[in-house]
């Protein structure tokens, strides 16, 4: 989860975020250079004593300053597709989750093999226990096993939602009436706070989202448990 | 937990508010060859020309340069670390899951034994 005051991105915990981390590296020290070479030229500027009235047109600054952009822009484009794409890969998920929104929480249904669901409500600050996150905790998490490809089908049962897990790299509207996939792999066991990302009324911020990655064998402990106590 | 973490590490030091050069790979490195890069050419520069101005000009195209040249060239060679690394774990995880069976990739064939005396 963030910590207080972050402004980068959490850590990944998938490949997808992994490579958008990466992405965002490159990008932010193209930029960071951009921005120098603005400061530069401004104070260059700014400190001259040279003056030219009468300059009209220069064939090579227009060269370079016409360029140069087109190089920066091939050279943020052409990762940013490779990822874009990455993201569209066809997988064969080993899980299909559907996500529900609904005012103001969700709820998950694993409906592959025995059919369960539960709903997923924010543990209420006054009834908070020591050691769990306020606006952040529920009282049941969408439970997923490690090193597995899921499928999350989003949808919404009343106004739109998002469903969003920033550590995972992730963010679906779930839109009335339609249904949105997203796919993902948990590279290693933890659990990932994410928040409804579309104003949805007077509880927006109070139905958080809680992935819960177990390695597969207890994966399946949980789902029999689920399933007999449903 | 999260605030012992954060106490514990150092809060990055970012260039212009926005480039943590602790934290991102490669920046640290590709920002202090940038640096000794604008201070090579600009004196070099200097020293051939005399010109203070034009100078500071050409130290700064070195500066750009240099850690653009050093950025790439260290993420090329991450990137290529990264997919061995992957390539490794994959390996790893097929060695323990499919040891001792058919599909063992250190497996070798062996030769058929030789019948014995009868």
């Amino acid at each position: 989860m963030a910590h207080p005051s972050q402004l980068g991105f959490q850590d990944a915990a998938s490949p997808v975020m992994e490579e958008l981390l990466h992405f965002h590296d490159h990008t932010l020290m193209i930029v960071f250079l951009i921005s120098t070479l603005v400061l530069y030229i401004i104070m260059a500027m700014v400190t001259t004593k040279l003056t030219n009235k009468f300059i009209l047109d220069s064939q090579e600054i227009e060269i370079i300053w016409t360029l140069l952009p087109a190089l920066i822009l091939i050279l943020i484009a052409l990762p940013s597709l490779r990822i874009l794409y990455l993201m569209d890969e066809v997988n064969d998920p080993h899980l299909t989750v559907k996500a529900l929104g609904h005012q103001w929480y969700w709820s998950y249904e694993y409906t592959d093999y025995n059919n369960f669901g539960f709903d997923s409500y924010m543990v209420p600050t006054q009834d908070l226990t020591p050691g769990q996150f306020r606006l952040l905790d529920v009282d049941h998490r969408m439970v997923i096993p490690t090193e597995s490809p899921v499928r999350v089908l989003i949808t919404a049962d009343d106004v739109l939602h998002s469903w969003a897990v920033p550590s995972l790299g992730i963010k679906m509207d779930a839109v009335p009436g339609r249904l949105n996939q997203t796919a993902f792999i948990v590279s290693r066991p933890g659990i990932y706070y994410g928040q409804c990302s579309e104003i949805c009324g007077a509880n927006h911020s109070f139905m958080p989202v809680v992935v819960e990655a177990i390695p597969l064998k207890h994966f399946e402990n949980w789902s029999t448990l689920m399933l007999e106590n449903s | 937990m999260v605030r012992e973490e954060e106490t514990s590490q150092n809060k990055g030091f970012k260039l212009l508010g926005i480039l943590d050069v602790q934290r991102i790979p490669c920046a640290r490195n590709a920002i202090l060859h940038g640096a000794g890069g604008s201070l090579t050419t600009g004196m070099l520069y200097f020293l051939a020309t005399s010109r203070v101005r034009r100078s500071f000009d050409v130290g700064f195209a070195g500066f750009m340069l240099t850690t653009l040249g050093s950025w790439f060239y260290c993420r090329i060679n991450n990137a290529k670390l990264r997919v061995q690394q992957r390539f490794i774990q994959e390996g790893i995880k097929n060695k323990i899951v499919y040891e001792g069976s058919v599909l063992d990739p250190i497996n070798k064939p062996k030769a058929e034994n030789p019948s014995g005396p009868s």
